[in-house]
Parts: structure tokens; C-alpha cells; sequence
């Protein structure tokens, strides 16, 4: 345990150790700033006397993937677990090294399926990302990454929101400019059967539109929604052989390894961020 | 009980205590809190065949076991009890073990493998790891749930490695750690452990116990009644769940467990907070062992 304590070296410390362990991206927050959330969503919900909220961002899909001509890659390779890993062991550290309480919120969801804490918000408020039109936090140079969010009783310097927001993109005005839409809006529009929809006004987002059960539906298409949808149809199908094919059929069988093997967030859509032009310089390789 | 701290010396291959030693270090370095050494005979004495490290892998020396601390100290003190019960933890152990053996394999030529710990008939796992934690040093059985507890850092997380390459086996501990002087003393007061108030096995709980001369003298511990609530979403909660599914006619009823909070939670836990989580720690919660390491700033 040290005896005096230099909060910028302890944090740039934990950072480091953070990017060396593979964030892309690591900052603090002030969770003050999420504290008039809805109760159950506020910080010290989760930490009586959180004082700093440590946001870790990366573990993007690879250069590689995002090229793969079979969608089925990014369909099942799940890579957003390497932060929760991350997440973890940053809490430990805290704890073990400085003898401050840490702990890596779950990703998973709460009672009714409700977050544990806004990521997203999270994410916004340490300057790890800024919103985008088409959903996920944008860092202005790696785009769409996995977060995971530390929150600990260490009172650490606070980084505070980004000063220019990332989305949209110069493309983007560009394109909304000549066009009335956006790549993101472009591939996936709300009033086209799509989920994203919104309006920009002198480089500026001001409306938004975004279907989230829809998008969800396709996201998380052979995930836990999915073996819902196809077990209830097995067990209305009063036919046993049909019943049969249901069970055995690939879409459950892929539910089932979508579940146990390839993680949460599979990416099983990601034509929005496939389309969005910020942090394409990354996943370009030869 | 032998713990590695820091770096290990020039290793002599010669010297089997340094060689040990630093297969240790390599457990730790990959993020096991302790490692302890346990030989492959001593699990002859407590096991039947079926369940010695020889029968998974023959000419077996040691197990080398890995112990991880879990949920983090802020966990247990966060007010929202449902974090604790899908937080789950980061499976820091079972990486250690896995690079133990990869090491051993690479670095020593000797056979290595992570060892199988998960239930493949009834709740009987292939190789204990609760014993094998015992015979490693790392920790003793306790009143709760026979939870092993270390006498530092109370519960933990075992995972380990077997090897045909022999090292320096840890000696078991001398003294058992529960139970601890306080229970002891409430024990003498009021006739139950803290562990034993908090789940008290003929009032609906899991958990009895007698102690003379602070010593277990018997213990009662309901592992399926336990098992349904540590474990209350998950594996069993899903088949459960099947079950009733399956017995029910009603299409509007089924669609309402089918989609119910309840089948999503079991779904979540078997996709996500995989074989540990603590849905119920309610006797580790009030164990004096390790309690005071939780007390941070």
C-alpha cells in the first residue's frame, strides 16, 4: 500500500496497464454525471461512494473480419467477452494494488432485462466514445468498440466528454447534404423496414430515430430471442416429425452455440458500423 | 502451504523445490492468487478409481492447483444483491492452470492437462477440486456448504493441472480453518456458527453442524437444497423449466414462461455467467475467514 498517493500517476498507471492489456481506448468519468439515471441505474447503486468510473473501450471486431466475405464470421465470433476479462482484472488491480473497492460492471442484464448501468452514457461522460446515429458510442479514431465500465471508491482525475463529437462524420454531412441521408440511415432506414432514422442540421445531429426492438431482433438474431422463438414453435408444432426438424434444425442448433459459445455481442448485424466511415482507416490492412 | 510472491530465482532443473517453484510462479504471473502442489497418490487414500488423477491421465505425478479470489472486494459490498448473483468472476484460475500446463508440456517435456472439473454424472466431478485444494494446502473444509476456505483469503476458486512430471508436493494444512475462534465462541453462546444462523438446515436452510473443544465434530449440509439456490438460474433452472413447458397444453400459457423474465435469466446464466456465480452467498457473506481482506477504502 502506498503511503502518500499521486492520483495522476496512480490513474495513468491503471491506464496503461488497461492499453497494454488491450483497450483501445481507456478514460475516467466523472458517475456524478449519471447519478440523475433512473433508480437502480446510478453508480452508487452498484458502489456506495463510487468516486471514479474507469471506461475501457476495444476488443472491435479485427480488420479481418469486417473484410471476410462470409457474413457467417462475424455472425458467430464474439469478441466483446475480452473486455469483461479486461474489466475484471483493472478491478482487481485496483483493489489488490491500492486497497480501494473496484468492481467491473456486468455486462449482462439486470432483472426485466434492464442494464445494470448506461455504457453508453458511461462511455459519453468519460469522454470514451460520443453518440452516434447509429446507436453504439464512436471514438473519433477506432469508431465502434466493446466497453466495459470500473467503477471504484479511488477518487482518480476525471477526463470529462469528448469537446467534438464523432458522429456524424464529414462524409456523412456530406452525403446528408446531397442526399438526406447518411450511410448508417442509408443501410438500414426506419421508414424502410430498417431501424435507423434522423436529421442533421449544420453538421449537428438533431433528431434521432432508432427502432431498438427491430434492430435487436437482428442483432441478436440466433441468440437467446431466437431459441425462444424456436422453441415455442417446437412445442406448438403438434406434428412430431416436423417437431423433429425444428429441434434438430440448424437455426436451433445455432441458437444453442450462439448462447454457450460465441458470447454476447456477435455482431450478427453490424451493417450500420459496417457503413459508417468513422474508424475505417483501422481495418484497413494489406 | 507454499505461496509464490514476487520473482523466482535462476531456476536450477537439477533442484525439483526450484523447478516447483517456478511452475508456481508461472500460475500466478498468469493470474492465480495461490498455487499449492498436490501428488497424484494422495488422492488414492480419499477417492475411488474412476476420480484419480491417474485415471485421467496415467502415469500421473502431481496436480498443480491454481486458487483465484472471485468477485472483487466491491462486489460483495455493492447494495444491489443481483450484481453478486450474475457477476459470476473471471475465470482467472482455470487460464492459470491451462498455462501451467502448457508450460510444463513445453518447457519441462513433460505430459500436461487442465483438469476436468465440471459434472459429467450427477453432481460427481470427474476430479474434485475441492480435494484437490485440500491436498495442495490451500485450504480445509469448512461448515458452509464444505466450501473450502483458505485461512487467509476464505472462500476461493480451484482449478487445476495434471502432470506425469514430479514435483515438490505442498503439505495439506495443519489446522483446520473452520471453524474460526469468533464462530467458536457464538457456537458456545448460542449453539450455531454465523453460517449456520444465516441457513440454519432445520428452518428451511442448508447448513448444521456440531462443534466440541473447537473442533467439527458433525456436519449436515443439503446440497440440492443449496444447489437450488446458489445455482437457481442456469443449467438446472433451464431444464426445468423445459420440463413444465413440456406438461403445459395452453399455447398463451407456455408463451408466457417461454418469454418470462424468469426464462431469460436461466438462458442468460448458462450463456454468460457460465458454472460459478453466486446466487446465494449468504453463508460466505457473514464466515469471518478472509473477511477483513474484503474491508478496503
Amino acid at each position: 500500500m502506498m503511503d502518500e498517493l499521486d492520483w495522476v500517476s496512480i490513474k495513468s498507471g491503471i491506464l496503461e496497464m488497461a492499453r497494454k492489456r488491450g483497450a483501445e481506448v481507456a478514460r475516467v468519468g466523472d458517475p456524478a454525471l449519471l447519478e440523475d439515471a433512473e433508480p437502480g441505474l446510478r453508480p452508487s447503486d452498484l458502489l456506495t461512494d463510487v468516486k471514479s468510473m474507469i471506461v475501457l473501450g476495444g476488443a472491435a471486431p479485427r480488420a479481418a473480419e469486417w473484410q471476410s466475405p462470409r457474413v457467417e464470421v462475424m455472425e458467430t465470433v464474439g469478441t466483446a467477452d475480452r473486455m469483461v476479462a479486461l474489466g475484471s482484472s483493472v478491478a482487481r488491480h485496483i483493489e489488490d494494488t491500492y486497497g480501494y473497492y473496484a468492481l467491473n460492471v456486468p455486462t449482462a442484464t439486470d432483472q426485466d432485462d434492464k442494464a445494470f448501468l448506461d455504457f453508453k452514457a458511461a462511455a459519453i461522460a468519460a469522454g470514451a466514445g460520443s453518440p452516434s446515429l447509429a446507436g453504439p458510442v464512436l471514438d473519433p479514431t477506432y469508431g465502434f468498440l466493446y466497453l466495459t465500465v470500473i467503477l471504484t471508491t479511488l477518487p482518480l482525475p476525471v477526463d470529462g466528454p469528448l469537446q467534438e463529437a464523432a458522429c456524424p462524420a464529414p462524409q456523412c454531412v456530406e452525403m446528408w447534404d446531397e442526399k438526406g441521408t447518411t450511410p448508417c440511415m442509408a443501410v438500414c432506414p426506419i421508414d424502410d423496414g430498417g431501424c435507423l432514422g434522423g436529421e442533421i442540421q449544420e453538421g449537428l445531429v438533431i433528431k434521432r430515430r432508432y427502432d431498438a426492438d427491430r434492430c435487436r431482433d437482428r442483432v441478436y438474431h440466433y441468440w437467446t430471442p431466437g431459441y425462444q422463438a424456436a422453441l415455442e414453435r417446437a412445442l406448438d408444432e403438434p406434428d412430431a416429425r416436423k417437431r423433429k426438424m425444428i429441434l434438430y434444425g440448424s437455426f436451433f442448433t445455432r441458437t444453442m452455440w450462439s448462447i454457450t459459445y460465441s458470447g454476447v455481442s456477435q455482431g450478427q448485424c453490424f451493417e450500420c458500423i459496417r457503413a459508417c466511415p468513422v474508424g475505417t482507416e483501422q481495418r484497413v490492412l494489406i | 502451504m507454499t505461496t509464490v510472491e514476487g520473482e523466482v530465482e535462476a531456476t536450477d532443473p537439477g533442484d525439483l523445490e526450484v523447478v516447483t517453484n517456478a511452475i508456481k510462479q508461472v500460475g500466478i504471473t498468469a493470474g492465480a492468487t495461490l498455487v499449492g502442489v498436490a501428488s497424484a497418490d494422495a488422492f488414492n487414500e480419499y477417492v475411488p478409481v474412476g476420480h484419480r488423477p491417474e485415471d485421467f491421465l496415467p502415469g500421473a505425478q502431481s496436480v498443480v492447483v491454481a486458487a483465484s479470489l472471485g468477485p472483487t472486494n466491491a462486489a460483495w459490498q455493492s447494495p444491489n444483491r443481483r450484481l453478486m448473483e450474475i457477476t459470476g468472476y473471471d475465470f482467472r484460475e482455470n487460464v492459470a492452470s491451462i498455462v501451467i500446463a502448457e508450460h510444463i508440456e513445453r518447457t519441462h517435456g513433460y505430459l500436461a492437462m487442465h483438469a476436468p472439473a465440471l459434472p459429467t454424472s450427477g453432481q460427481q466431478p470427474p476430479l474434485s477440486m475441492m480435494l484437490s485444494a485440500v491436498l495442495a494446502g490451500l485450504g480445509t473444509r469448512s461448515i458452509a456448504a464444505n466450501i473450502i476456505l483458505n485461512p487467509t483469503y476464505g472462500i476461493m476458486f480451484f482449478a487445476a493441472a495434471i502432470t506425469t512430471m514430479r514435483l515438490t508436493p505442498d503439505h495439506q494444512l495443519e489446522e483446520n480453518v473452520c471453524p474460526a475462534r469468533s464462530c467458536v465462541r457464538m457456537y458456545e453462546m448460542e449453539g450455531k456458527t454465523p453460517c449456520m444462523a444465516v441457513c440454519p438446515a432445520d428452518e428451511g436452510g442448508c447448513i448444521d453442524a456440531t462443534i466440541e473443544d473447537g473442533e467439527i465434530t458433525s456436519s449436515f449440509f443439503d446440497r440440492e437444497r443449496c444447489s437450488t439456490r446458489a445455482m437457481n438460474f442456469g443449467i438446472r433452472g433451464h431444464i426445468k423449466q423445459v420440463e413444465i413447458l413440456t406438461g403445459i397444453n395452453d399455447r398463451d400459457e407456455r408463451r408466457e414462461l417461454l418469454y418470462s423474465d424468469d426464462f431469460r435469466r436461466n438462458m442468460s446464466s448458462i450463456g454468460r455467467y457460465k458454472e460459478s456465480v453466486s446466487q446465494c452467498f449468504e453463508c460466505m457473506r457473514v464466515c469471518p475467514v478472509g473477511r477483513y481482506r474484503r474491508k478496503l477504502k
